[in-house]
């Protein structure tokens, strides 16, 4: 089977790409930008009806938001950041910093958020002066190709580098290896599943990955349940679950339990019977390849238990899954992109903690946690105990970790998870992460090294402290 | 726009000399192109870009050199006279490797 995908040839194109972009001013380039942002955002709904009909995933509506944040949230949160020329000027230490494009990136777009994904990535590039190639997601290539198009030619009518934004029309995994590995790449933006960010990682090229998550929301006792709970709903109903910072199981402390099974049930949310959770993990995991299976992934609340043989109300929201432990033996205590949610009550603050950690750590470290309280004290406590990039207060995961709405974090579409989910960086990621900054350093002699009597350096006698008073001595 | 003189160097052999200038942005250099290139088979002699007084070239440019360097042969199409900006352009798009640029 030949491949129309010229590795080769593309690479070719970036390449002058980038050097074309390397001449360009702040002025200009945030002119690019601007013109990609509208127009991004002018066909958002188009682009989220269109990722929708193709994926099959999700709400188109939500996807249409998703979109928003993607530009007009991206834009608010990049626009004013100075990505040319120099930077910062420290008189007092003599650094002055000039950012530098990277170079030609190559980017792959996940399933679940390809338009919005698109969108962002290529915003941030473009602002960073460096070229992009679009790898989209072999179901969810018509959209991704659709929005890649768009900016580019609103680029183009900007006088932006020809090629500034390529896009693959088809997915091959040997072309996506030999992109990734190719000697003019300058960055991989793996936004995807954990073998695709391990390879982008093995590639030899530099990368900035995400991690799986699984976000465990804890409901401390001095939390407000109703709104805790209407919190995470309107998270975990966000696009059918499909973001990869939604709450994944619920964590009620017992003195609070209760009442948020409660609030679970006024607010239309359903829970399973014993029974019905073992049907539920029949069709919502693979045990094959120890995954969710994709055919539940980002579908309503209805239509998997449809697909379970579970009778549910119509107006159902979320499938609420108690579980008496986590792990292998229970599939539903992992990651699962859809609206389903692990429950489980347990005793006081430190037990529900400790369950949290295990979650947090049974396939999400690095990723994301949620807490509902209003003890400032606890909240820090669960904080410094969580391996996680992001722990998001009283606010809904999904949209809390993309930042911008709940919340002054970077907006962004990659997540980075830190080296619990194997990357480099737990950041938003955004426009700062993709440039090269330069440092010009002033001479600025350090005044104690100039009086210090450097002979003492071989006197054996001396210890560190004993240097260390010496070097710090005024006179 | 381009000033065309085709010069002998030492060696009596011909060159044809571009000189540019104006900004080489994409709109310009779709107004030089087709006169250019006429100007390189017309003459059949190694070619130089006489590129001073220039710190910007579109995408478009370095399309027109790689397009002479073709049309010319390998060692035949020099640059001279590269503001830094212009030089680093060059080396970032690896041309330094198909053209002489000085």
């Amino acid at each position: 089977m030949g491949s129309a995908i010229n590795v080769d040839q593309m690479m070719e194109k970036a390449t002058t790409a980038a050097a074309v972009f390397s001449q360009l001013t702040q002025e200009h380039t945030d002119r690019i930008v601007r013109a990609v942002y509208e127009a991004a955002f002018d066909n958002r709904v188009k682009l989220a009806k269109l990722a929708y009909d193709e994926t099959g995933k999700g709400k188109w509506e939500d996807k249409v938001i998703k979109n928003v944040v993607a530009t007009q949230f991206v834009y608010e949160d990049i626009k004013d950041l100075k990505t040319v020329g120099i930077i910062s000027e420290n008189e007092e230490t003599g650094i002055v910093e000039i950012a530098q494009p990277m170079g030609p990136i190559f980017a792959m777009i996940p399933v679940t958020n390809p338009t919005s994904t698109v969108m962002f990535k290529i915003l941030i590039a473009l602002k960073t002066r460096n070229p992009i190639i679009i790898g989209p997601h072999p179901s969810a290539i018509n959209c991704s190709t659709e929005t890649a198009r768009i900016c580019y030619e609103t680029a183009l009518k900007e006088d932006a580098p020809e090629d500034c934004v390529q896009w693959l029309t088809e997915v091959s995994q040997d072309a996506t290896h030999e992109f990734m590995a190719h000697k003019d790449l300058s960055l991989i933006l793996a936004t995807g599943g954990s073998s695709l960010v391990h390879a982008a990682y093995s590639s030899g090229t530099p990368a900035i990955g995400v991690g799986p998550g699984n976000v465990p929301a804890f409901i401390e006792k001095t939390a407000d349940a109703h709104f805790a709970v209407e919190q995470i709903i309107l998270s975990k109903t966000f696009d059918n679950g499909t973001v990869c910072a939604s709450e994944q199981s619920v964590v009620a402390e017992r003195a609070i339990a209760d009442k948020v099974i409660e609030e679970f049930k006024k607010q239309n949310c359903y829970f399973l019977s014993r029974q019905e959770v073992k049907a539920l993990e029949e069709v919502a995991y693979d045990p094959k390849r120890s995954l969710m299976s994709p055919a539940i992934v980002g579908k309503p609340a209805t239509e998997i238990a449809k697909m379970a043989g579970i009778d549910v109300p119509e107006d159902t929201q979320l499938l609420l899954v108690p579980l008496e432990g986590i792990g292998k033996e229970y599939p539903l205590s992992g990651e699962i992109l859809a609206p389903i949610l692990a429950f489980y009550k347990v005793g006081g603050f430190a037990d529900a903690v400790n369950q949290c950690i295990d979650l947090n750590f049974y396939g999400g470290t690095g990723h994301t946690a949620s807490i509902h309280s209003n003890d400032e004290e606890k909240i820090r406590e669960f904080s410094s105990v969580m391996n996680a990039g992001r722990i998001l207060v009283n606010q809904p995961s999904s949209q809390g970790a993309v930042g911008g709405i709940f919340n002054t974090l970077d907006t962004s579409f990659t997540l980075g998870c830190g080296s619990g989910g194997k990357n480099i960086t737990t950041d938003n990621i955004t426009a700062k992460n993709l440039l090269n900054i330069q440092r010009i350093a002033r001479r600025r002699i350090n005044r104690r090294f100039e009086h210090f009597d450097q002979k003492l350096y071989f006197d054996e006698s001396l210890d560190a402290n004993a240097i260390e008073k010496k070097f710090n001595m005024n006179d | 726009m381009v000033k065309y003189i085709l010069e002998s160097d030492i060696t009596d052999e011909s060159n044809l000399v571009c000189t540019f200038e104006e900004r080489l942005d994409t709109a310009n250099c779709q107004k030089i192109e087709d006169e250019l290139f006429s100007k390189v088979e017309e003459s059949k002699a190694p070619v130089v870009f006489n590129m001073r007084g220039i710190d910007y070239v579109a995408s478009s440019f370095l399309r027109m050199c790689l397009r002479v360097a073709k049309e010319v042969g390998p060692g035949n199409l020099s640059v001279i006279n590269v503001h830094p900006n212009v030089k680093k352009v060059f080396k970032i798009a690896g041309f330094d490797k198909q053209l002489s640029i000085t």
